[in-house]
């Protein structure tokens, strides 16, 4: 008999385009993660961008067409019930396609006709179910089993768990959350804290765990990233942590970029290390820290890591 | 005092005599500060419905000024002066003159949507000031902004092969708003972050600048999302009434 947790043991992958290039680290540590947990990750045929914000600020719908084909490929074309997608701005777009999808007649209308011209079928809401890899790792192996697969307690390494924008705001498209205990909560968010803990971290009180880091102007209006990516990098520092753990590329890419801005315009260093949670998560499971990718980061965690003993 | 009454405190229109009696009484200086009396003329009763029109801006017409949004609003603890709910104010009352003086900030919001978050009418704030700054842009009050440029190589890329490769969006960005690639904290980014990479990474980098990165059986897609791009583009130019826009400052120039 198949149980919940066999629904999310093989789940259609979608890594997007920024996984493919900055985001690499966290693409290559993700399926390595999958790899040690035993998960299976089928990467979705022939995919194309999710539409992201910038596609977003020109029109909306169109963003929600093409969120759609892949959500209509992994449905229709590989017959998968479950979409994965690590990187936020993937699965908060296809998240809201999915709720265009349900509730917006228009939104019905122009992706079905923008389907049919391109020659594909049509995605009808609920034909997937979309999960972050957060979803993915708590729902298939959950805090248990992985407490139980830990090689490498992550134990003295203090984090600050940094979800960005994208993973809770706004709520109406994430209908799963806020459902009272074993939910995710859009206000503060869990799920992060709750597997890093599981893998021996300590988590440390972070105040700005969904704060902007600025990420939709990190190039085009470089001053107010910076100054937000500093907020952010101050307070994790004030609250103790060594780590910021990160779970999208472009708050990662974003803390990073920023970090050695706000270097080199201000002078102002804040030391802290950015990684990916699968990175920590990947190296718990006893991998290497080549094998999640480290050396890929821009900041370099390596020294601290090997004196944390791991890597 | 009504938010709109801001602008009748500003320096430039208070005014003070430094000495006048009144009835007997010496109220020079300070005691004797009068608000400039002011007529507005200039209401565009279309603005709301204008804005209301593009992409975003479709739920302005229920706010009804709570003020989370400001109150949520990440860029507003950075710099006061942008302010969600007072600009759904203005474009409600149709206070075109008074939203033209933070023309050139509105394009700054980050889109991190805690006031769509908050806000309890569902307004979509987000939305809104991503429609206020197209409106600027498209009725000529505004450049460009770097964040449509942005969006604009980003969504050609998208259009053309499915999907992005980030250098090349970086480069157009940069060479269509006229900046510098190398910029002293770009290269300090780009030294640490080749100094670990191994040769593999190198050379997958160094082939996605030359062969980018595409969906295949992309071009009837291509194609439908560009009718659709266009068929809105003019759609939007009849909500704006730009032709008309065109028509009168010929009418000024020949004038």
């Amino acid at each position: 008999m198949s149980t919940t947790k066999d629904k999310y043991k093989k789940v259609a992958y979608y890594p997007g385009c920024a996984l493919e290039g900055s985001g690499h680290s966290y693409n290559r540590s993700t399926k390595a993660v999958g790899k040690a947990l035993g998960l299976d990750l089928v990467e979705v045929k022939n995919w194309n961008c999710c539409g992201a914000m910038e596609v977003k600020n020109i029109d909306p719908k169109i963003q929600t067409y093409l969120s759609s084909r892949v959500m209509s490929t992994a449905a229709n074309e590989m017959d998968m019930d479950v979409v994965m997608a690590p990187c936020n701005g993937c699965y908060h777009n296809l998240k809201k396609a999915e709720y265009d999808l349900k509730n917006d007649q228009d939104s019905v209308e122009v992706v079905d006709r923008l389907s049919k011209k391109a020659g594909h079928k049509t995605y009808e809401a609920g034909q997937v179910e979309t999960i972050h890899a957060l979803d993915w790792i708590r729902d298939a192996i959950g805090e248990e089993g992985l407490k139980a697969r830990v090689k490498k307690s992550l134990e003295g390494i203090k984090v600050a768990n940094y979800y960005g924008c994208m993973y809770t705001r706004p709520r109406h498209i994430f209908p799963e959350k806020d459902q009272g205990p074993g939910s995710e909560s859009t206000s503060k968010p869990h799920f992060m804290d709750d597997l890093l803990a599981a893998a021996g971290a300590e988590n440390v009180d972070f105040p700005l765990k969904t704060a902007c880091c600025g990420g939709a102007h990190t190039l085009s209006d470089s001053e107010t990233s910076t100054k937000l990516v500093l907020n952010i990098l101050r307070a994790a520092k004030m609250s103790g942590a060594d780590v910021i753990a990160t779970e999208c590329p472009t708050c990662h890419s974003g803390l990073e970029m920023h970090q050695i801005r706000a270097e080199e315009q201000y002078g102002e260093k804040v030391d802290i290390k950015i990684l990916y949670f699968t990175q920590l998560l990947g190296m718990a499971l006893g991998l290497k820290a080549r094998k999640v990718g480290v050396h890929e980061n821009i900041s370099d965690s390596i020294r601290f890591l090997k004196e944390k003993g791991l890597g | 005092m009504p938010i709109h009454e801001k602008s009748l405190i500003r320096p430039e229109n208070l005014t003070e005599h430094e000495e006048l009696m009144l009835d007997g009484v010496d109220v020079s200086g300070h005691w004797s500060t009068f608000i400039e009396t002011r007529i507005v003329k200039d209401y565009n009763e279309n603005l709301e419905e204008e804005i209301g029109a593009l992409p975003g801006g479709e739920n302005i017409h229920r706010c009804w000024q709570c003020g989370s949004c400001t109150n949520s609003c990440t860029v507003n603890a950075i710099n006061p002066d942008f302010n969600p709910r007072y600009w759904i104010y203005l474009i409600r009352m149709g206070y075109e003159s008074e939203l033209l003086r933070d023309k050139d900030i509105i394009w700054q919001c980050v889109s991190c949507n805690k006031c769509t978050y908050a806000c309890p009418r569902d307004v979509f704030p987000e939305g809104v000031m991503k429609a206020t700054a197209h409106w600027l842009e498209k009725k000529g009050h505004t450049d460009k902004s770097p964040s449509t440029h942005f969006d604009e190589v980003f969504t050609e890329q998208i259009v053309k092969t499915g999907k992005i490769e980030e250098s090349r969006t970086m480069r157009r960005f940069f060479g269509r708003t006229g900046q510098a690639l190398v910029q002293p904290w770009i290269k300090v980014m780009v030294r640490r972050m080749l100094k670990g990479l191994p040769v593999g990474m190198l050379t997958r980098m160094g082939l996605a600048t030359l062969v980018a990165p595409k969906t295949s059986d992309w071009s009837k897609a291509s194609a439908a999302i560009q009718e659709y791009i266009d068929e809105q583009d003019e759609k939007h130019e009849q909500a704006l009434s730009l032709a008309q826009l065109v028509e009168t400052a010929k009418q000024d120039v020949a004038a």
